[in-house]
């Protein structure tokens, strides 16, 4: 099933080739960990990032213990100071 | 060392112009600009009076990298006390004219005494003049600068003067350089309308104190350490707007929400993507003197939107919005209308306004307006519904001019809450407007907020990280007061505070500061130390001047009506667990005073 999956900022320098402005599908199969779409999105693991399911944070302990739905929308944004 | 060592002092009373040698001690203590400029204001005013009487100083600080190849060292700070706040006011803007003063000879601009007609200050170099200001005083800050452009026929001379709202005393007024860059807060243009100066003209062929090659060298090696600068540059500080919607701390509606539905047609996207009739509100971006990030929006308003529809004055590039102004201009006043923000935005810089608590006290006036305080008998017709576009734009105007209901929109929110019988409807600390941050959800930063030595500020501490990884509340005092030590240094050196968010340290501030400044500036300890002697001082400012901590607090709404979506969903600022905790670490009292044992460890009489 395919995901949505917003990347903000800088991070959108990462989406896959094709993607709109800071968009993207990700394939995932039923079933799956929220952890197992982190690991199909495309950014180096040098650079952190919060993830909000639904327009809710998840805490990073929690990644493998939520099960992704097809119609979830998942936003990662990175951590950025304010001006 | 980089230092001019010399400080110009015009006395607006007397019509006097002197040149003075930098106190070079304090300097060793202090550092420059904001550091530096309270330690005079300290010693030189009385802290308890009027911040709108003559006796008020207003001074114009640059550090010691200020003007140097270091990155992003076009920086200066306004010291005075605020009209806004009666607290101290430490402005800090870009631009180049800080650079402009420091090559014209000058570390420090003190302004004293008032003059009895309007007048502007002509600088270029060791010659100064007090000229009279008959032709452009009621102009605006674009036209002041035309105006005098034209007349000294200097495309390199550098302007930083007050527009319309300056002069009429509007609470906010701020001071703008370079037509778009601004000592936005605390109503610093209040003070210099007070006194009757329009503007500072200036232009430098000093130059700053070369250091060796070698030094220039290493200034160069530093500024390829700042490699972490697209972002920034691409989407500038906007890119904080899909963050805290997302998390849930987005200022709308004057507080009442923490997430606004609107957010996607204000965020870096919406800016650049062509809207239905293929214009694009960002031209390009820019950049400060000597900056190699570039966060600043050059934008254009669609010539065919309501707000400059026939106004070809208003469909140029200009400056655009920030993150704080699309918050402040957009989701606190409900407004997802792109252009008409970014117009609001540009009345601000035109007539010389801080945009954050002007969006902020036109939030309060709308949510006023919700509940039935004041109806359109109030505000000369105008619907002022939260949402309402036009409405913004009209306000905005109104303010800027003085004129209308935009008279009680230039008290500032807190007063104009007062005036009209609804106090905790001011979202507002020391009478400061907040910043686009909820403290509910972000615990640290509401902290931050009802502690900031200038009021309601996000650029006085540095919660943010430690914010967004959690809202339980443990470890946020100690973040909070030791970030407040290491922003007072860094506003201290002349150089802005985003490098560190694009891959600079604090150890590459330091290496800057030592690299400029006799002695050894290189450790972090020496850093820390100084940040906090100047946190202290700006507090014994504030406490003398009739501040305690009755003012170390938040509005009604942000203490007892919790969050109502997002991360914080359900809290509220618990602030009173916190603040204990943060006086203690700062070594002052029950009562937020600094104890002797403190001041004396720093070093303050």
């Amino acid at each position: 099933m395919d995901i949505s999956v917003t990347l903000f900022g800088g991070l959108r320098h990462y989406l896959p080739a094709g993607s709109s402005f800071n968009k993207c599908m990700i394939d995932v199969d039923e079933g799956s960990s929220l952890a197992a779409l982190l690991q199909k999105i495309p950014v180096p693991s040098d650079k952190p990032y919060m993830v909000i399911l639904n327009d809710e944070k998840v805490a990073s302990d929690h990644f493998d213990e939520i099960t992704i739905q097809g119609d979830d929308e998942v936003v990662l944004l990175p951590p950025i100071k304010g001006g | 060392m980089a230092w001019q060592q010399k400080i110009l002092r015009v006395n607006l009373s007397k019509g006097s112009c002197d040149i003075e040698p930098l106190n070079m001690e304090w300097a060793e203590a202090y550092l420059g600009s904001r550091g530096l400029g309270s330690k005079y204001l300290y010693e030189e005013m009385e802290p308890a009076v009027d911040a709108l009487s003559t006796e008020n100083k207003i001074i114009f600080a640059t550090g010691p990298l200020t003007g140097t190849m270091a990155s992003t060292s076009g920086r200066y700070t306004v010291v005075t006390k605020g009209a806004l706040t009666g607290a101290i006011a430490c402005s800090n803007s870009g631009g180049k004219f800080g650079g402009e003063l420091k090559n014209a000879g000058y570390d420090m601009l003190i302004i004293e005494g008032k003059s009895d007609k309007p007048v502007y200050l002509h600088i270029e170099d060791d010659k100064v003049e007090i000229c009279d200001a008959g032709d452009i005083w009621g102009k605006t800050v674009w036209e002041t600068e035309d105006i005098l452009a034209a007349k000294y026929g200097d495309p390199l001379m550098r302007f930083a003067g007050i527009g319309q709202a300056g002069e009429t005393l509007c609470r906010y007024a701020c001071v703008v350089n370079d037509k778009h860059r601004a000592a936005g807060r605390s109503g610093v243009g209040a003070v210099m309308g007070s006194k009757n100066l329009k503007t500072i003209a200036v232009r430098g062929t000093v130059g700053t104190p070369a250091a060796s090659r070698e030094v220039y060298q290493k200034i160069n090696e530093i500024n390829a350490r700042m490699n972490d600068r697209e972002g920034m540059a691409r989407d500038g500080t906007l890119a904080m707007m899909d963050v805290t919607n997302g998390f849930g701390s987005l200022p709308t509606r004057n507080n009442r929400s923490v997430r606004f539905e609107g957010a996607n047609k204000l965020n870096p996207e919406a800016m650049h993507t062509p809207n239905p009739n293929g214009h694009t509100n960002i031209v390009t971006n820019g950049a400060c003197f000597g900056c190699t990030i570039g966060c600043g929006r050059i934008c254009k308003i669609d010539p065919t939107h309501f707000s400059v529809k026939d106004r070809p004055e208003y469909q140029g590039a200009s400056g655009g919005l920030e993150y704080e102004t699309a918050y402040a201009l957009g989701s606190a006043c409900g407004v997802d209308d792109i252009d008409a923000a970014t117009f609001a935005g540009f009345i601000c810089n035109e007539y010389g306004m801080d945009p954050i608590s002007l969006g902020g006290s036109i939030a309060a006036a709308m949510e006023l307006f919700d509940i039935g305080a004041i109806d359109e008998s109030t505000t000369g017709g105008i619907k002022l519904e939260f949402g309402n576009a036009e409405a913004l734009c009209q306000i905005a105007e109104l303010v800027g001019k003085g004129e209308g209901f935009g008279a009680d929109v230039a008290l500032g929110s807190k007063r104009l809450c007062e005036k009209y019988g609804h106090p905790d409807l001011s979202m507002t600390v020391k009478g400061q407007e907040f910043a686009a941050y909820d403290g509910r959800s972000m615990q640290g930063m509401g902290l931050a907020y009802a502690t900031s030595n200038r009021g309601a500020c996000h650029l006085r501490a540095d919660p943010y990280e430690h914010d967004f990884d959690t809202t339980e509340i443990e470890g946020k005092a100690q973040v909070v007061a030791e970030s407040q030590r290491l922003v007072a240094f860094m506003d201290s050196s002349g150089l802005c505070l985003f490098p560190a968010g694009c891959g600079w340290g604090t150890e590459d501030y330091c290496e800057l500061v030592d690299l400029v400044c006799e002695g050894d500036w290189s450790t972090e300890a020496r850093m820390v130390e100084t940040g906090e002697r100047i946190w202290n001082l700006e507090k014994l400012f504030n406490l003398k001047a009739g501040l305690g901590k009755k003012d170390d607090t938040l509005p009604k709404r942000i203490l007892e009506e919790p969050a109502d979506v997002g991360t914080g969903k359900g809290l509220v600022c618990r602030l009173d667990e916190m603040l204990p905790e943060y006086y203690a670490i700062n070594g002052w009292d029950a009562e937020g005073v600094p104890t002797r044992d403190t001041l004396s460890r720093l070093g303050i009489d």
